[in-house]
């Protein structure tokens, strides 16, 4: 009886000593990153966590975008989200309009934080926010840049790669022919992002209508129409002609490029850390090439993540999740975030701060994605895309590109049957959410 | 027996009487009540009816008959832990597939519309999922077809390997142990027409192999990977089918002037009947639903669509897509596809079987 006692007070002091150390309140942050990204998004969390005494921020893996936007989504039917989770650009409109989700702005502003969302890079705003306000908090933008391999250039006598497609394939053609390398590219992996979606709105062509899904639900894709589909002809002649090659499963376009066997290689400015560390190549990366008769090119749009806050916490969690994305949005943060991943500063000022740092007299590659970002004004054809459903329309848009490279369709064909078939998703996904996101406009509050 | 022989199971044994072997599995619901007098009395007449041509006295014939004399509470605790398993992964999860596969809802569960045969009919209107259907016949017969007949031979040779026998089987078994990801990787990585080895000797060989454009290569590379990682499970099964074939009967042949490959034909097939039938059952069911790993890996059910298997296209729809109606709706259909493809198998191949080995 005794021992049951002097066990019961044991436990006793414990549960008065839990509450003591636990002080912290502690907030789960689900994301994707991994390799050199995972490691550095650790040692964001452990400063963040280091530099105040309130706040714990637990940083899970849950594996690659898809996996955790399923992870969040099983967790959510399950009543047990995470507080933040991070989830690709792709998945803006299933967030948005999930009703699982709290407005970062609301948030911030509720607990008192001033964010400068003005300060934002524009095409970084204007793809995080929905009717003027900031509905998750950008972290990772990436933009797609131009990587080459300088010997090949200086060996074939070019200086370095051209500003139009028309001039740069010369150029590739070239180097296949006077022997130089035998892949003058290779085809990315996210194609569709860089070379359709980026290209679109680098030379002013529409992708959709309601100024690409950002006027409403209603939009529907008109690729088919632009210079996509002369785009998509011309990968398919390179292809065809030897001087584009498929890195093909089992192996990536990235070690294509960085063991020196393809010359030039199109891919997100994220892959600096990568590049950096395996590259045996003496390599440097410029902008995106622009069709001549488009001049001026406009800026180029992002990819990446963003970190949503998720509805069903109580509010002391709220103050852990809003006080790191206060930490998250710093001049300071943003810089080092920048440097050390190769992810582009989210705010002007960041990036004004890198700028008299220095730090791209050693780092021109890195200076690319921002200046290709913030060049000109947005307009409705390189502000974003705002399409319901867009992983799905992608892959059914990447389907019918294989079908050009395999032979068996013409581009115009495929283009039309990509658009048949992403307009039909588009309109299962406005059938599903028709009348949803109201309240995120502000005149409802 | 003759290859004439009828193929109903009764007309096997001519001379029992017509109810003795169906007599035998009726015994098994009525055991309990039965005197042990009875009991011998079915057994005698059952192997009375059996013996006379096989000269293998008293021993309980075939695969198929199971006899529990006493009660059912000890099957039924042995049988728990396995029923337990198929209701919380099988049956719950199947039920959840047949109600989400008539609902339309937004991957958060917040919207959901009931839609009734919708998500159905937008399947049959789709040409994509038609051509999913055709990848997939072909995906799972022809990787039926190549395992199966490897593994025969690979199992045949194996007492032909006279040193290092053992190495020879666990070399061929190897495979099992690694995850079908994996295994595609490799195959991809082999057979990447910019890197891989194989591939690079396909081209010295004047074969223009390019799994990233063209579709018809892109398959076979499934097809090949998915069957290698299969061959050693139907290996296992026919090694151990072939030990069960009396070795008085292949002397016997042999003495009379049979070749190997003439006793193979002859003897050994014929007597691994049962074990090809249940094998080729789990072949169609392995391709049909282990094999999405192994497509993702490889081709990612590309180029064009030319690998999307239904049950990779499942897991895309589902898990990549979030289109979780239409992916519940795939996986209700590709069950019952499943389910016909092995009910014609039992209806038209189980009868042509012989069990009596």
């Amino acid at each position: 009886m005794k021992k049951m006692a002097f066990i019961a007070a044991l436990f006793g002091v414990l549960a008065l000593a839990a509450p003591a150390q636990a002080a912290r309140v502690e907030v789960q942050w689900w994301h994707a990153m991994s390799g050199v990204l995972g490691e550095r998004l650790n040692e964001l969390v452990e400063k963040f966590n280091a530099s105040q005494d309130k706040y714990t921020v637990v940083a899970v893996a849950k594996g690659n975008y898809d996996e955790v936007t399923n992870g969040v989504i099983a967790a959510y039917r399950a009543k047990r989200p995470p507080e933040m989770v991070q989830i690709a650009e792709r998945g803006y409109m299933t967030m948005l309009l999930s009703g699982a989700v709290v407005p970062v702005q609301e948030l911030l502003d509720q607990k008192g934080y001033k964010v400068d969302f003005s300060d934002f890079v524009k095409p970084v705003a204007s793809f995080w926010s929905y009717k003027g306000r900031m509905s998750a908090m950008p972290f990772n933008s990436s933009t797609p840049i131009f990587w080459y391999n300088k010997d090949h250039f200086q060996k074939a006598g070019f200086d370095k790669p051209a500003a139009t497609w028309q001039e740069l394939e010369k150029q590739l053609y070239a180097i296949k022919a006077k022997g130089v390398s035998e892949c003058g590219t290779v085809l990315p992996g996210d194609f569709f992002w860089s070379l359709l979606e980026n290209y679109s709105a680098i030379n002013n062509q529409p992708y959709g209508t309601l100024a690409n899904g950002f006027d409403g639900l209603g939009t529907e894709f008109v690729y088919n129409k632009t210079k996509v589909v002369s785009q998509v002809a011309r990968l398919k002649k390179w292809l065809d002609d030897g001087v584009m090659q498929i890195a093909g499963q089992g192996f990536s376009p990235e070690q294509l490029f960085t063991s020196g066997r393809c010359s030039t290689f199109v891919n997100s400015t994220a892959s600096h850390g990568n590049i950096e560390r395996n590259a045996k190549i003496n390599w440097s990366a410029t902008f995106l090439p622009h069709e001549s008769d488009i001049n001026p090119p406009l800026n180029s749009t992002i990819g990446g993540g963003a970190i949503w806050v998720m509805k069903g916490h109580t509010p002391e969690r709220y103050d852990a999740v809003a006080a790191f994305l206060d930490f998250v949005a710093q001049a300071e943060t943003q810089v080092w975030w920048h440097g050390v991943t190769g992810y582009v500063p989210a705010t002007n000022k960041a990036y004004a701060m890198a700028r008299e740092r220095g730090y791209y007299k050693d780092h021109p590659t890195r200076e690319i994605a921002v200046l290709q970002l913030s060049r000109g004004t947005p307009n409705d054809n390189s502000r974003g895309f705002r399409f319901g459903n867009f992983v799905q329309t992608m892959l059914a848009q990447r389907s019918e590109v294989e079908a050009v490279f395999t032979g068996q369709k013409q581009p115009q064909q495929a283009m039309d049957d990509a658009v048949k078939r992403g307009n039909e998703i588009l309109r299962q996904f406005e059938k599903l959410n028709a009348g949803k996101g109201t309240e995120w406009s502000p005149e409802a509050k | 027996m003759k290859a004439s022989a009828p193929i109903a199971p009764s007309s096997i044994w001519p001379e029992a009487p017509a109810d003795s072997p169906s007599g035998l599995a009726r015994s098994q619901h009525k055991s309990p009540g039965e005197t042990a007098a009875g009991r011998r009395a079915v057994t005698e007449r059952a192997s009375k009816a059996w013996t006379p041509k096989r000269g293998q006295p008293d021993r309980e014939p075939g695969l198929k008959r199971a006899n529990f004399g006493r009660g059912v509470g000890l099957p039924t605790l042995l049988l728990l832990p396995q029923v337990l398993i198929l209701v919380f992964f099988f049956f719950i999860p199947s039920l959840r597939a047949l109600t989400q596969s008539v609902l339309l809802s937004d991957p958060f569960g917040t919207t959901v519309h009931f839609v009734w045969f919708d998500n159905f009919k937008a399947l049959f209107a789709n040409g994509e999922y038609r051509q999913s259907l055709v990848t997939t016949v072909w995906f799972t017969v022809a990787q039926n077809v190549i395992t199966l007949a490897i593994a025969v031979v690979l199992a045949f040779a194996t007492d032909r390997v006279v040193r290092a026998r053992s190495v020879y089987r666990t070399l061929i078994l190897l495979p099992y142990a690694i995850a079908p990801a994996i295994a595609g990787i490799l195959w991809a990585f082999l057979f990447n027409p910019v890197v891989g080895p194989l591939a690079h000797m396909l081209h010295a060989l004047g074969i223009s192999w390019d799994p990233n454009r063209n579709p018809n290569d892109a398959l076979w590379l499934v097809i090949m990977a998915a069957s290698w990682k299969h061959i050693c499970y139907d290996y296992i099964f026919l090694v151990v089918g072939l030990l069960a074939v009396p070795v008085s009967l292949m002397e016997a042949a042999a003495v009379d002037g049979a070749g190997p490959i003439r006793r193979f034909f002859l003897i050994a097939l014929p007597m691994l009947g049962p074990t090809i039938f249940f094998l080729a059952v789990m072949n169609f069911i392995y391709g049909f639903f282990e094999t999405f790993a192994i497509i993702d890996a490889v081709t990612h059910g590309g180029p064009a669509g030319a690998t999307n298997i239904l049950v990779y296209k499942v897991f895309v729809d589902g898990f990549i897509n979030l289109d979780l109606g239409s992916s519940a709706a795939q996986s209700v259909l590709l069950m019952t596809f499943a389910l016909i493809c092995t009910l014609l198998q039992f209806r038209y191949f189980d009868h042509k079987v012989n069990y009596g080995v």
